[in-house]
């Protein structure tokens, strides 16, 4: 078994076929093999990185050192620059911009800096099998609130009032339907949660079930003392399709 | 828990073991164990880090499974966030790179920038798709 030390990618891409069709992969291996670094350096073809505007590309692991605009008359200089006396050859450089590189926090991707998480706020943070961790972030604080200061009247009227509607395509008042559910004059009422997620395909309800399932039982609890109900139900089908 | 005094002293004690502020005293290592993260092989990420923990005799660590972390495609995820740093967030780790960063980053403070995400012009390289040897 090989123990490389480097990885070498070499950008396969049709943005990365090198104008002076040279074949880059297999100028980088021999050249490789020339100084007798193959068994130390892997070199790999890959598929389309993406970046065809800085193509040809070659990547350099495991730092991470990105080389455009790659020519086949660059590769001998390449391998002696970096390979042999350990320098990068720098007009073949990338040069990284502000939070690009190697990004060690995901929330400082471009993709997550810019979210705000509501529904999801605690999936991937707390233990989700751990009640302690969910009350840690404000969790059953809405629960407290709703059973020592507020009538089920007063509860129904907030949720109305917040504009609150149904994230299934019919988007009804939740309000309102709180609103409806506790005008029943009937002795017993059931809250039901629907985890069946028939859509095909989708996984939000299978999201925040899976990485924060008190918020639902929070919510659940909630909504049977605004509406007068004693029980709940979750209702979860196994749809083998 | 019976009372709501009780329900304070839960959420004051149990914030600084979840809390991903760099004011935290402990180090937590967070394992993203979603469908999306068992599927990818999390379980046994999961099992190297706890004994790996346990091997290098390490307190002051907790280690906790986590929901969907947010990049599926990455799985196995793992976040390491120790007392005044930042959080690191490793991805596509398999039980042998788990146990390096365990021994390095959360042993030591190194960092194993290897490991972490590469992003070059809003692109994750990382899981980069091989071409045909032709």
């Amino acid at each position: 078994m090989e123990v490389y030390h480097s990885q070498v990618l070499v950008c396969g891409g049709k943005g990365c076929i090198s104008p002076d069709s040279v074949d880059l992969y297999r100028s980088l291996k021999s050249e490789i093999r020339k100084h007798k670094l193959n068994h130390e350096i892997e070199v790999l073809r890959t598929e389309c990185l993406g970046l065809c505007e800085l193509g040809p590309v070659v990547i350099v692991y495991p730092e991470g050192i990105v080389y455009n605009k790659v020519k086949g008359e660059d590769i001998a200089e390449l391998v002696e620059s970096y390979f042999i006396r350990n320098k990068i050859l720098e007009r073949l450089e990338y040069k990284v911009l502000e939070g690009e590189g190697k990004i060690r926090n995901l929330n400082r991707l471009e993709f997550f800096k810019k979210q705000l998480r509501i529904a999801l706020r605690n999936c991937g943070i707390i233990d989700p099998e751990n009640i302690d961790e969910y009350i840690a972030f404000d969790g059953y604080k809405a629960l407290e609130q709703v059973l020592t200061a507020m009538s089920p009247l007063e509860v129904t009227e907030t949720v109305k009032k917040s504009g609150l509607r149904g994230r299934g395509g019919g988007g009804f008042p939740t309000g309102l339907k709180w609103q409806f559910a506790a005008a029943q004059d009937t002795d017993e009422k059931y809250i039901i949660c629907n985890a069946d997620e028939g859509d095909p395909g989708a996984f939000m309800d299978r999201s925040v079930l899976e990485g924060d399932p008190h918020s639902v039982l929070e919510a659940m609890t909630i909504c049977g003392y605004a509406v007068g109900s004693r029980k709940a139900l979750y209702m979860l089908e196994l749809n083998i399709h | 828990m019976k009372t709501i005094q009780d329900l304070e002293e839960i959420r004051k004690n149990t914030f600084n073991k979840v809390n991903q502020g760099t004011d935290r005293k402990t180090t937590r290592i967070v394992i993203g164990m979603a469908t999306c993260g068992i599927a990818a092989g999390a379980n046994e990420v999961y099992d190297a880090i706890v004994d790996e923990v346990s091997k290098l005799g390490l307190t002051n660590v907790i280690v906790a499974k986590t929901g969907c972390i947010g990049v599926c495609r990455l799985e196995p995820l793992v976040e390491i966030i120790r007392p005044g740093e930042e959080k690191v967030t490793y991805v596509q780790m398999s039980p042998y790179k788990a146990r390096r960063v365990v021994a390095s980053h959360v042993l030591v403070g190194t960092v194993r920038d290897e490991y972490t995400m590469h992003v070059i012009q809003g692109k994750i390289l990382n899981d980069y798709t091989l071409d045909n040897d032709y």
